[in-house]
């Protein structure tokens, strides 16, 4: 990391033409990825990226410039090139650093290092055989370790100076199932702000075992029918429903231009009376949490929705200039290689008092979406779409035959006003979010919930009841 | 310390430790865009990054370890990594580097010019084609980003058995999104062209165009009702279909079990219309390369030819495993991946009629142009998609209507034999291009 004085003098180059605010970022991220074929190690990589992000604001204009060069005089001159993008006089800064203090929320048992090899390897083979055991049609397994260790140092011409150590690890597994010319796969990939200890505390077998069981059911399914139904969709990666229908929608890098259809409605109803969603980046050791965003602030719990109706957005530096309200610590980043831009964190909507079996016996024909994958929106217009990996038929208020994977569709303003009934058994699913400022840890999260009408993209015609 | 420093440095500090081979995989770029918003920069990004993959044998087996920081404290670091990361592996075939071809092809993929673009010139390119777009209709209600950027790369692949390969190549764009509104409506669009020679070749007026007219004939979308359509995937949708599932042609996915074409080299999988090309050597195209992730010569290779799987793209190993020669498919995913199998220039030979023709030879179908969460609703392994799109319904062989909220489902192998005609209109705009799909009939589904 760099010393204070350096920065100080790099903030000092940056600000030479007229910039009002300036930031580093600088990131030395080690990654350790362990995979495993058939239940043979075919994969182990680690390495170290190590750069510095620098950004010149003025007023919502922005300059960016990284560089994995760290020499001192490459650094500053990197600044001032920078700047040269802005008109206007040097202001003289003198800094005097304040450290931002925080209590660290998440704390980290087992920091990921080479000497876990062993031990992971342990584990990736008990769920290589969970995994080959768990259906009668299983062909070929897949197994990964991945564990990442982020170290920032975020500060600012504001006198912000802030620094955090970030762990992840997450486990994924597959399975592929072979029934004559089908071919189906089957996934589970459980990850946590953790250490290794997250692995020796879950139930590794389980989730293989899941994973199996999704890929033999999937490849012995006919196809999802398609037009419009009543979809019940199952808790915990569910969610991502949510993250793409609204989510997105939410965040400044949208709203504070315009370009999305939930800007301009704060305090109006957007949603069914039964819908209260969060972003919250505090849940301790989650997926998606931190301790401070990548712009120095620490994160906290966003409330966006509260019965129905609008109440916040994600709002980073850049959006809190152009909306002209306070940043909610969602300024995030994949790396020093992005600007950072608003972003979620862990996002899920809240509790109701539904139980699952109500919402499928109340449902006479519908979809029973069991395991989610992923989606995407454009927020301009807030058409969104969504992978099923596992649905069922629900037929005369039961579960019924199992059907291959389909999207759902629809619009986030009608998807989000159709939710009628919400359950009381929240959980949250991992995933990782593709926007403006890269790939980043994402929890997804809901109660199961149905949906009253939404657009399947099955293959089969003529519905038969 | 320069790349060439590092390597000396490296491969002698690497044999003192216990390496045998030893190989570099360094990878640097540089970029600057910009982006426009109501006639004001927005952002300007200066970007340079380095990047290296060292890999090397050590106790018999092949180990890998990456850095960004190109200095001489990565060295131990790399060793040490690629060391531990050896021991663990379980597969005992792959200790072997390349010590190069007898011959490279020729190919030009730099130009130097690009990256001395003035940056002025980005911004007035951008704020350019901001202003042509705002002229062409008064339904346009936003320009989301106009946006301009050069950028090169460089590789360099150099190892202890006498491999040295080394390439730059580069690229200019410009790019326009806009929203376009009438009443209760918002639907958005863009469009984008490139030069890999000349910023200036870049055609402003003809980006502003496409995209006003890409954006404002959305406007009065509806759907469909769900049944099955003949459908014409556009060339950029089929481009992107293709893509997602290119990965099945790989002969490492073929054997893992990842890809359904296993066991059907020399057999018929698709119409006799269809055929399917890795072109490297192909020049002018952004896919164009002279080596492989191995150091391996470039080839142009026929997948499929007339319908029949001739073969899958290998690199040494996977050539090796089958008793075959390496088609020069090595890939790495950057520096920081493993060596996998990838196509470089992947292509449908095109047929002879345009789109228009195609859409006029249509009675009754759908026109797809964008299909949305490929990365989501579409599974390789079982070829099975089920993907959101928007595109525009076809009546007595013309556009009648647009349409969006349906999904289109099908499976890409089927696909393959399900092509009625393929259109003359191929561009090269990434590396994986299909020109224009007609299709006998795929499900939609809709209202």
């Amino acid at each position: 990391m760099l010393q204070p004085a350096l920065v100080e003098k790099i903030l000092n180059a940056a600000l030479e033409s007229g910039g009002d605010f300036a930031e580093v970022f600088v990131e030395d991220r080690t990654d350790r990825d362990l995979g495993m074929l058939g239940g043979v190690v075919e994969r182990a990589l680690s390495g170290r990226d190590y750069g510095v992000g620098i950004r010149i604001l003025q007023g919502v204009f922005s300059v960016y410039a990284y560089t994995s060069d760290l020499q001192e005089e490459h650094l500053i001159d990197t600044a001032r090139k920078a700047a040269r993008a802005l008109k206007g006089s040097s202001g003289d800064l003198v800094l005097n650093f304040d450290k931002v203090q925080f209590e660290d929320r998440h704390p980290i048992l087992q920091r990921p290092s080479a000497s876990q090899n062993a031990r992971k390897i342990e584990l990736m083979r008990q769920a290589h055989e969970a995994l080959k055991t768990s259906h009668p049609l299983i062909e070929q397994t897949s197994v990964g370790i991945l564990n990442w260790e982020q170290n920032v140092l975020i500060a600012n011409s504001d006198g912000l100076w802030a620094e955090d150590t970030r762990t992840y690890t997450r486990m994924r597994m597959s399975a592929i199932a072979v029934d004559g010319t089908q071919r189906q796969s089957g996934f589970r990939g459980p990850g946590a702000y953790a250490g290794l200890e997250l692995l020796e505390q879950m139930d590794i077998q389980a989730e293989a075992r899941e994973a199996g069981r999704i890929a033999g059911t999937m490849v012995q399914a006919g196809y999802a029918p398609s037009g419009q139904f009543p979809v019940v969709i199952e808790n915990g990666f569910g969610g991502v429903l949510f993250h793409e229908a609204c989510g997105h929608g939410l965040e400044s890098t949208a709203v504070g231009i315009g370009a999305s259809v939930f800007a301009g409605k704060l305090g109006q109803q957007i949603a069914s009376p039964l819908v209260t969603a969060v972003d919250d980046g505090t849940i301790p050791n989650a997926w998606g949490s931190l301790n401070i965003d990548d712009e120095g602030m620490p994160t906290q719990r966003n409330v966006l929705i509260e019965n129905g109706i609008l109440k916040g957005y994600l709002i980073d530096k850049v959006g809190s200039r152009r909306m002209n309200m306070p940043p909610t610590g969602s300024g995030r980043r994949q790396s020093y290689k992005f600007a950072p831009a608003s972003r979620m964190n862990n996002t899920f909507i809240c509790e109701g008092s539904s139980t699952r079996e109500e919402m499928i016996a109340n449902t006479e024909y519908g979809i029973y979406a069991k395991s989610l994958g992923g989606g995407s929106v454009n927020t301009a217009t807030s058409d969104f779409n969504f992978a099923i990996n596992e649905a069922y038929i629900i037929r005369n208020g039961q579960i019924a035959e199992p059907v291959k994977g389909a999207t759902l569709i629809g619009k986030g303003l009608e998807a989000l006003q159709h939710i009628d009934m919400v359950g009381n058994n929240l959980d949250h699913g991992q995933g990782m979010c593709g926007s403006v400022s890269g790939s980043l840890p994402v929890n997804c999260g809901q109660p199961t919930l149905r949906v009253s009408k939404m657009t399947i993209g099955g293959r089969k015609g003529g519905v038969s009841r | 310390m320069n790349i060439t420093e590092f390597q000396e440095t490296l491969f002698r500090q690497g044999q003192e430790y216990g390496y045998t081979d030893m190989e570099i995989y360094y990878s640097g770029s540089r970029a600057i865009s910009t982006a426009i918003r109501k006639g004001e920069v927005d952002t300007y990004r200066i970007a340079e990054t380095n990047g290296l993959s060292f890999r090397g044998t050590i106790g018999g087996k092949l180990g890998y370890a990456f850095t960004e920081k190109i200095a001489a404290d990565s060295i131990p670091f790399l060793l040490e990594e690629a060391e531990g990361n050896a021991a663990v592996l379980e597969l005992e075939d792959e200790a072997d580097l390349f010590a190069g071809s007898v011959e490279y092809p020729q190919l030009q993929t730099y130009s130097a010019a690009l990256m001395q673009t003035d940056p002025e010139r980005l911004i007035q390119a951008a704020q350019q084609v901001e202003r042509l777009v705002l002229e062409k209709d008064n339904r346009i209600t936003m320009v989301r980003q106009s946006a301009a950027s050069v950028r090169e790369h460089e590789l360099l692949i150099a190892n202890t058995k006498g491999l040295h390969c080394h390439q730059q190549d580069s690229i200019g764009s410009v790019s326009v999104y806009l929203l376009a509104g009438e009443e209760q409506e918002t639907v958005s669009g863009g469009w984008f062209d490139y030069s890999l020679t000349d910023f200036s070749d870049i055609r402003l007026e003809e980006i502003a165009v496409r995209a006003v007219d890409e954006t404002v004939s959305k406007l009065g979308a509806s759907s469909v009702p769900s049944d099955n359509y003949p459908v014409i995937l556009r060339e950029d949708a089929a481009s992107n279909l293709l893509q997602t599932h290119a990965s099945v042609f790989s002969a490492e996915n073929v054997e893992k079990g990842f890809s359904s074409l296993v066991g059907k080299l020399g057999q018929r999988i698709a119409g006799s219309n269809i055929t399917l090309i890795d072109d490297p050597l192909m020049p002018g195209v952004p896919g164009a390369s002279i080596f492989d992730a191995e150091g391996v010569a470039a080839r142009r290779n026929e997948l499929i030819r007339e319908g029949t799987m001739m073969t899958f793209l290998h690199n040494r190993k996977t050539a090796s495993k089958a008793g075959l020669e390496t088609t020069g498919n090595a890939s790495k995913g950057g520096y920081k991946g493993k060596i996998g199998v990838s196509y470089h220039n992947l292509y449908l030979a095109p047929g002879t009629r345009s789109l228009d023709e195609l859409i006029a030879s249509t009675e009754r179908g759908i026109l797809i142009t964008e299909l949305q969460g490929l990365h989501a609703g579409t599974n390789p392994t079982s070829g099975n998609f089920s993907l959101a799109c928007l595109g525009y319904l076809i009546e007595n062989g013309k556009i009648s209507r647009p349409v969006n909220q349906i999904t289109v489902s099908g499976n890409f192998y089927d696909l393959l034999s399900e092509v009625e005609e393929l259109g003359n209109d191929l561009r090269f705009t990434g590396s994986c291009t299909s020109p224009s799909l007609k299709v006998r009939s795929l499900s939609i589904s809709g209202a």
